[in-house]
């Protein structure tokens, strides 16, 4: 049927998608620019921070900016917090830090 | 008859009549019908020596019989018969010409006739004071002892007999006249002195040292030293006679109105006549320049010709009165260096209050005018605060200028862009005027209300204080542009505001707090009271404006709406006009509020450095297969999604490869940011694309769901609108109104669906059948304005329909409340999780959403649960 408009693009040019398939319209995706959308968030299991309630994607109560300059830390048994929270929670401990979540010893993952 | 003449005299002794002999009486008939005679002889002016004598004698005798008052009486209105008769009917008859005419016509007659008439008159009166001074003589042989007072007195009663005379007979024209003749003069004079203006630059740009030597040689009072000179010596001389002579005739009240009102008419249209239309040079130097060298020089030199009769009262006409007008009118160049006597100091302030005055009505009737072009238009704005300042006169101005307002701005015609402009123009120039900002409250206001009215209000602001950085745009070029003036007003303000803190003064400490006791003054009189005093009075430009829309966190939100809108639709990731914005409002608003807009831009700064490292990480990478797509093409924005406003989400699905490069650019952000991974907001961004069809090729730029359509047809010529959904993820509601964009550009094609399948769609594949895409262009601009961003409106909706069921709870129990009840109700019980915070006005907004749902119903104030 498209034979019938005596044109046909894969003739001229590399096809990208299916060397078998002519276009009726066809896009050059070298010239195309796309920009695009995305967020980003933690890949952690919870939403919000234990420590400060404040939801991950956002900062600690002490921070302005989220993302790199207030990052996450996970500690070996698998919860996460803030990393400053968590840093003022250890520090506050005498003993021993505990992970507030689960009361085991807090050991940072490596 | 004597004897009723005498017994009037001395009506108090009566007794003494019994004590005249008869002797006596027929003396004192004799002397009195001499006195009768040669007083008439006199008075007739063909009086002799002799006939003096016999009155002196007449008027001893009856002055030893105590009848000296009598003589009086009777030598007084035997000049008033005289008067009567000759004088006063003469003078009027010079100007029964003049009764019905155009005086205008008759410059030189007028002239003439005044002059004649005046002369006349003097002579007449000259004459008459001769006779009376012969009487004063008379009775003077009689009584050594008798002084002058008696002789001042005699010529009071006469002077006033004599203008007495004259005002009952005074005819109607007669003042018209003489404001006709002082007005003539005074504009031949002005165009002298403009003339004498024009010569003396001339002289001093030829030489200064002529220029002295006038001085001098004017100095010595001679007459050849320039002919204007002379002329305006001249023409003031004349003028001084006639003001003189009328003085003399005790029209001296009626003289200087008559002058003052030509003076004040020829200053009114000078003003009108600098003033006019034109607002952009100040006028008010120039006027007072022009009071000072034409009306106060001719004052002068009046006054200092009329010299000592300028005191009012007995005038005289003696040749004493004339002495050499040279001498006592100084020529124009040295009337600076002559200290201004009082009445001179006095017309001076009278002039200039005129000026002022007249300049300022003429200023405030075109107030509206003046501050559409407000910064071309700032000379005029400056010469009308001077004048304000002067006369005081500033409840006028706001008068008149709000009916001004209401008759031409506040109308539904006028775009709330331009009332917006006008008003902050209006601030601006008022703040010139009056820094207090009294009077701006009260302009104001009408302003403010109006704009509260209106929806667009907090949209078209933010558009303002965004817009004037754009640079580029296409209303840059526009000289007034009001956006730039804004974003001029939030850097002007920048220095100034950093002291002042921001809207709450939570820090103030005692030492500011007594620095500013210290500065604090007094309201301005005309200050309303109720409007709070100066202290909480906001002038900057920016308060200003929050105050229409009530509190800054609206404002702020509704700019964090648009930045969200503007900064999606970058794809260079150049923010640096927006960087400055946020900047600048941080200033006004406060770090906190503007916050979010912060990290808003910090996403993008960062965006564009992820993309980099990736970009530099996936060429170093393996090759690219046959079917993949070079991470070239792609760039992306990184969102912290909590701090941008709700965007709002379309399912999409987007071709095979361009899938792919997304899924790949999201694993290498997760390879570089490990804990952190990227959701993709597919139907967010911008796509340039190029099509290629079968005779031409065209550029688009597109958001990402048109780009999913069109790709689709790459493989197929026509879709039916389901299976076309099905294809590219998007519901079919949302996918017919999308496809006006193709159909529009005359890409598409829609024919009418036949079956249940919908709508089919078809490519158009030359231009050759592309026919009517132009009357579909409509359709597509009305596509434009879909926003990726969740507007204000919504967002509001979304959050208030949590309490949706707090409120039909409400009204189930209550059966009807009021808004402030439901208002205060929800602050109340409302206090966990999402505590109630909105304004009754938004509360009011949501609730009339819910009435026009058919939920509530509203009655006489109240809502209540519909039925």
């Amino acid at each position: 049927m498209f034979l019938n408009l005596g044109f046909c693009f894969h003739k001229k040019k590399k096809c990208f998608f299916l060397d078998s398939q002519c276009y009726y319209v066809f896009t050059d995706f070298k010239k195309t620019e796309w920009h695009a959308v995305a967020s980003w968030t933690w890949d952690a299991q919870d939403e919000t921070c234990g420590i400060c309630r404040m939801p991950f994607d956002g900062c600690c109560p002490d921070c302005k900016l989220p993302g790199d300059d207030c990052p996450l830390i996970w500690g070996a048994c698998n919860h996460s917090f803030h990393l400053h929270c968590i840093l003022k929670w250890v520090n506050s401990q005498t003993s021993q830090a505990h992970c507030p979540m689960c009361r085991r010893e807090w050991q940072f993952k490596e | 008859m004597e004897l009723l003449g005498s017994s009037s005299s001395s009506e108090c002794n009566l007794g003494i009549l019994e004590t005249l002999s008869d002797d006596a009486i027929e003396e004192i008939t004799e002397s009195y019908s001499g006195l009768f005679t040669t007083v008439e002889s006199l008075i007739a002016g063909d009086s002799s020596v002799v006939e003096e004598k016999e009155l002196v004698s007449h008027v001893s005798t009856l002055c030893k019989y105590g009848l000296a008052s009598l003589v009086r009486d009777h030598f007084l209105s035997s000049l008033q018969q005289a008067f009567d008769k000759g004088g006063a009917s003469t003078f009027w008859l010079h100007f029964d010409n003049f009764r019905h005419n155009q005086h205008s016509d008759y410059g030189e007659e007028i002239h003439q006739a005044l002059c004649g008439a005046l002369e006349e008159i003097s002579i007449e009166k000259q004459f008459l004071e001769k006779c009376l001074s012969t009487l004063v003589h008379a009775l003077h042989s009689f009584e050594e002892q008798s002084s002058d007072s008696e002789r001042v007195e005699l010529f009071s009663r006469f002077q006033s007999m004599l203008s007495s005379t004259l005002m009952t007979t005074l005819p109607h024209h007669f003042p018209e006249i003489l404001h006709w003749y002082f007005k003539e003069k005074l504009e031949e004079l002005s165009a002298i002195m403009n003339n004498e203006d024009d010569d003396d630059d001339a002289q001093q740009l030829e030489s200064d040292g002529m220029d002295l030597d006038d001085k001098l040689r004017s100095k010595n009072g001679e007459m050849d030293v320039d002919q204007g000179f002379s002329r305006h010596d001249d023409l003031v001389k004349n003028i001084g006679k006639v003001v003189r002579n009328l003085r003399s005739i005790g029209f001296t009240s009626m003289a200087e109105n008559a002058y003052a009102s030509a003076i004040f008419l020829l200053l009114k249209a000078k003003v009108h006549d600098l003033a006019g239309d034109d607002y952009r040079t100040s006028v008010l130097g120039s006027i007072k320049e022009w009071i000072q060298t034409v009306p106060l020089q001719f004052l002068n030199a009046l006054l200092s010709y009329l010299g000592d009769s300028v005191r009012y009262g007995t005038t005289t006409t003696t040749p004493s009165g004339l002495t050499s007008p040279l001498a006592s009118c100084p020529s124009p160049s040295f009337s600076k260096v002559v200290t201004p006597s009082e009445g001179i100091v006095r017309w001076k302030l009278r002039l200039e209050y005129f000026a002022y005055e007249t300049l300022q009505d003429l200023r405030i009737a075109k107030l509206f005018e003046i501050i559409v072009d407000y910064p071309e238009s700032s000379p005029a704005i400056e010469d009308l605060k001077q004048c304000l300042e002067y006369t005081g006169q500033h409840s006028k101005l706001v008068e008149s200028f709000i009916s001004s307002l209401k008759y031409r701005l506040l109308t539904a015609g006028a775009s709330t862009n331009d009332i917006l402009h006008q008003y902050v123009s209006t601030i601006k120039a008022l703040r010139a005027i009056d820094p207090a900002g009294v009077f701006l409250e009260a302009v104001g206001e009408p302003i403010r209300d109006y704009l509260r009215g209106r929806k667009d209000t907090i949209k078209c602001i933010v558009t303002m204080l965004t817009d004037g950085s754009g640079g580029g745009g296409g209303n840059a070029n526009g000289s007034g542009n009001p956006g730039d003036s804004l974003l001029e007003e939030l850097m002007r303000d920048e220095e100034s505001q950093e002291n002042v803190g921001f809207d709450d003064d939570f820090h103030t400490d005692d030492k500011q707090a007594w620095i500013n006791a210290s500065r604090w003054e007094p309201d301005p009189v005309e200050a309303d009271p109720l409007k709070g005093s100066l202290s909480q009075r906001k002038v900057d430009i920016l308060g200003m404006l929050v105050d229409i829309i009530g509190s800054k966190e609206q404002l702020v939100n509704e700019y964090r709406v648009m930045l969200a809108e503007k900064l999606l639709n970058k794809t260079d990731y150049d923010i640096d006009t927006e960087i400055r914005t946020v900047e600048l409002l941080k200033i006004h608003f406060g770090e906190a509020s503007m916050q979010r807009c912060e990290i808003m831009l910090n996403d993008l700064i960062d965006s564009k450095r992820v993309n980099t490292n990736i970009k530099k990480a996936s060429q170093t990478g393996t090759e690219l297969g046959e079917s993949e797509l070079s991470v070239d093409i792609l760039t992306s924005t990184i969102l912290s999604t909590n701090f941008w406003p709700p965007i709002q989400d379309e399912p999409l699905v987007l071709p095979g490869p361009i899938d792919k490069l997304l899924s790949d650019y999201a694993n290498r952000y997760h390879e570089i940011k490990t804990p952190r991974k990227l959701l993709w907001k597919k139907n967010l961004g911008t796509v340039k694309l190029e099509l290629q069809f079968e005779d031409r090729a065209m550029e688009f730029t597109v958001s990402p769901t048109h780009a999913a359509i069109i790709m689709q047809f790459q493989e197929k010529k026509s879709w039916n609108s389901v299976d076309l959904a099905a294809a590219t993820g998007i519901p079919i509601d949302v996918l017919n109104r999308r496809v006006n964009l193709w159909i529009s550009k005359g890409v598409l094609r829609e024919t009418r669906g036949r079956e249940s399948n919908g709508n089919m769609y078809t490519l158009v594949e030359s231009i050759s059948d592309s026919g009517k895409n132009e009357s579909e262009e409509l359709l597509g601009g009305d596509e434009e304005s879909e926003r990726s961003i969740a507007s204000v409106e919504d967002q509001l909706r979304k959050e208030m329909t949590i309490y949706e069921k707090f409120i039909m709870g409400m009204l189930t129990n209550f059966g009807s409340m009021a808004l402030e009840r439901i208002h205060n109700t929800l602050k109340m019980f409302c206090v966990a999780d999402p505590s109630y915070d909105k304004s009754l006005q938004q509360l009011q907004s949501f609730l009339s959403g819910l009435v026009s749902e058919e939920k509530l119903e509203f009655r006489d104030g109240m809502y209540l649960l519909k039925k």
